[in-house]
């Protein structure tokens, strides 16, 4: 038998992680936490472009590496995202001395 | 063995993702997102994307980790800080909602021709220059010809997350006010920490 593997199946992973990430930032209170979902949302929809790009790659000859260089893109957007919003989690538990999002309610510093 | 390997991969990844969320102590949860990274770092690596296989692992198994890892020991969160008393009812419903964005994106799947009509993922390439197009000297003329403004861009959002960062976490002046006569002032986040831990 000829080993398979389907575009469907890749994509059905992904939403699932993207899924899971969803209500990791839902349900949780912790703001790293929060913030680990994000991660995973965002590698949940790098999985799918990589799968999308691997299934129509003899269709794609002007620009066969496009869906790599948009996961490249991602990534930097990912790792500014992650620095950012943990230098503001340490900027919000210097001021309130928690990282419980609920307890953080005052829109002002 | 490719495909065997990419259904082992992803039913784990969905596993460690779910303890990710899961988890109450974040320090765990770190350390099965290393484990869910690792995972996508070889669905990669099948999928022949091997240069972004490596930077999976680089950036965010290294670097990203690394940074939640120091912001967990700079807070030093107490068991009774990491309570986080969500209601069932809270849980419940994030949970309604996760399983419809999940079923949405289910049936979407289901009913795109264009995703039932792909081919294989694991059938070799034959034109040499396409099976090529995920390594990294594909990656780089591709990053500094077609696309070379978003790289421009990106660096500048990179230098502005840098700034942001830096400007987020520096003590102000005011907030410290013992701290202000010394010339040199505590340049890392753990000579602050110690400041503040002595302080308290």
């Amino acid at each position: 038998m000829i080993p398979h593997l389907s575009l469907s199946f890749c994509l059905y992973v992904s939403a699932a992680l993207f899924a899971i990430g969803v209500y990791g930032v839902l349900s949780r209170q912790n703001l790293i936490v929060i913030l680990m979902s994000l991660e995973l949302m965002l590698n949940a929809v790098n999985l799918s472009t990589i799968a999308f790009g691997r299934a129509f790659l003899p269709a794609s000859p002007p620009d066969p590496s496009g869906p790599q260089v948009f996961v490249v893109m991602v990534l930097a957007v990912a790792a500014a995202e992650a620095a950012v919003g943990l230098s503001i989690l340490l900027a919000v538990f210097r001021k309130w001395r928690t990282t419980h999002a609920g307890r953080i309610d005052m829109l002002k510093g | 063995m490719d495909s065997s390997v990419f259904h082992i991969c992803g039913l784990l990844s969905v596993a460690a993702a779910a303890l990710v969320v899961t988890r109450r102590n974040p320090v765990y949860s770190t350390i099965y997102l290393v484990l869910f990274f690792t995972l996508i770092s070889l669905e990669f690596l099948i999928l022949r994307a091997p240069f972004l296989a490596i930077v999976q692992v680089l950036v965010y198994a290294g670097a990203i980790m690394v940074l939640f890892l120091f912001v967990i020991m700079l807070l030093n969160l107490t068991p009774e800080e990491l309570r986080e008393d969500v209601s069932r009812s809270r849980k419940v419903l994030s949970g309604a909602f996760a399983a419809l964005i999940f079923v949405l994106l289910a049936a979407a799947i289901r009913r795109s021709d264009t995703v039932r009509d792909a081919p294989n993922l694991v059938a070799p390439i034959e034109d040499p220059g396409l099976a090529k197009a995920g390594e990294a000297p594909a990656i780089g003329t591709a990053l500094f010809t077609t696309h070379a403004l978003a790289f421009e861009f990106s660096s500048i959002l990179i230098l502005v997350a840098i700034v942001g960062a830096i400007h987020l976490t520096k003590r102000r002046g005011r907030a410290a006010p013992s701290g202000q006569g010394a010339p040199a002032q505590g340049t890392g986040e753990q000579v602050q920490a110690a400041a503040e831990a002595s302080g308290t």
